[in-house]
């Protein structure tokens, strides 16, 4: 019965997003990086317990939602039993039409969610009805922030904030997720969040400029040991 | 991709006509209000001037308030491309270019670039980190021109001390 349910809902789904890529022009591939020869380049979605992540906070959620309008329809039928009996399709309704939305603007989110990174560079792209591809060089960043709540590290995932230098719209330090901070960039819900952590750092850590847009440095005026041989050699010539 | 021939930005001056259908379209979306709005959406599309060149790009326009924005690649932080359901139904984008300035608007908004995926890369290319470092050539080179113009001086020491008999 319930793998019937899902399959359903499966097929559902996907005749959804055949309808929005073809009308919507909702791009099916993931978005790729201009790469220098040799080297590699890794997109992925975010991890599958991500979606479950999600479908759980969802259905907490809807929980709470469908036990306060249950409750009504049955307060109400015990006090006017005609107009309770009536309204049953109408709190089916209720209750029904948020849980599919829900499914769906899930499923949505997940499929569009992509997160594409490079030796030197990561890009970002998610939305469906506006979509937007954030493109940032590791060598910009300014900080790497990974958290997790108990719910996440029971799925295993976390988000790695990605900030580049640059005011943010306010918010705090870890302010709001989802506002319109151009200076940040989200991957959310990865399952090898020290891993990207590590490659982001050890880019930085080579780096010598400030992440500002300064030029690298300029160049090194001090004398090597080959210098220092042939000065050696010209003031024993002098001699 | 539909393009064939490779994009050439320094071609870049003026914003596509889709951009004026899409202002055109966003203008009506606000109903009773379009006829106010639609003005300075005109006005904008009318003026808009595009420069790309080797080390940076300027976006100029306005008719009473004239803007004209500066910026070289190497400043960019962050390059954001966004297209909504209107921009790509006609094939257009908006490409948010942000420097490390405070705000957190973006300093230039490029729109009406039809090859928009063409010039985002072309941009990224020529932000800082996208290249390798070129710390490593520039101490290079000096480097090893000091060191032979010491040899030269080592070898004409040499050569004028020879000749002299030394005690």
């Amino acid at each position: 019965m319930t793998r019937n349910v899902e399959r359903a809902a499966a097929w559902m789904y996907r005749g959804v997003w055949g309808l929005l890529t073809r009308w919507f022009r909702v791009p099916e591939h993931p978005p790729t990086l201009p790469t220098l020869p040799g080297e590699t380049l890794r997109s992925f979605r975010p991890a599958e317990g991500f979606l479950r992540y999600l479908k759980l906070k969802f259905w907490l959620g809807l929980a709470v939602f469908t036990v306060l309008i249950v409750g009504a329809w049955i307060a109400l039928t015990a006090a006017r039993p005609w107009i309770g009996v009536w309204l049953t399709p109408v709190a089916l309704a209720i209750v029904a039409v948020p849980l599919v939305l829900g499914y769906l603007a899930i499923h949505l989110r997940y499929d569009s969610t992509w997160y594409v990174l490079s030796q030197r560079s990561l890009r970002i792209r998610s939305g469906i009805w506006t979509i937007s591809e954030a493109t940032i060089t590791f060598e910009n960043i300014q900080n790497v922030t990974v958290e997790s709540g108990p719910i996440e590290r029971f799925f295993n995932i976390a988000n790695v904030l990605v900030d580049t230098a640059g005011g943010s719209s306010g918010g705090g330090e870890h302010g709001t997720k989802g506002s319109t901070n151009l200076h940040r960039g989200t991957l959310a819900g990865v399952s090898s969040a020290p891993e990207i952590r590590q490659l982001i750092l050890s880019r930085l850590s080579q780096s010598k400029a400030s992440g500002l847009g300064d030029e690298s440095l300029p160049p090194a005026t001090g004398w090597s040991v080959e210098h220092v041989a042939v000065l050696r050699e010209i003031r024993d010539a002098l001699r | 991709m539909r393009r064939m021939i490779p994009f050439d930005p320094s071609k870049v001056e003026r914003p596509n006509p889709a951009l004026l259908k899409y202002y055109i379209i966003t203008a009506l979306l606000t109903g009773p209000l379009s006829v106010f709005v639609i003005l300075p959406f005109l006005f904008k599309y009318e003026t808009l001037r595009y420069k790309f060149d080797s080390e940076g790009m300027s976006m100029s326009w306005g008719i009473l308030m004239r803007r004209e924005i500066y910026l070289t690649y190497r400043r960019i932080q962050d390059i954001h491309l966004t297209r909504n359901i209107i921009q790509r139904w006609l094939g257009l984008a908006t490409i948010s270019v942000q420097t490390a300035s405070g705000s957190s608007a973006p300093e230039v908004s490029i729109e009406g670039i039809l090859e928009a995926d063409a010039l985002r890369d072309f941009l990224y290319t020529k932000m800082r980190g996208a290249r390798e470092h070129h710390d490593e050539e520039h101490v290079v080179a000096p480097a090893d021109e000091a060191l032979s113009l010491l040899r030269e001086i080592r070898d004409s020491l040499r050569r004028q001390i020879q000749p002299e008999s030394r005690p």
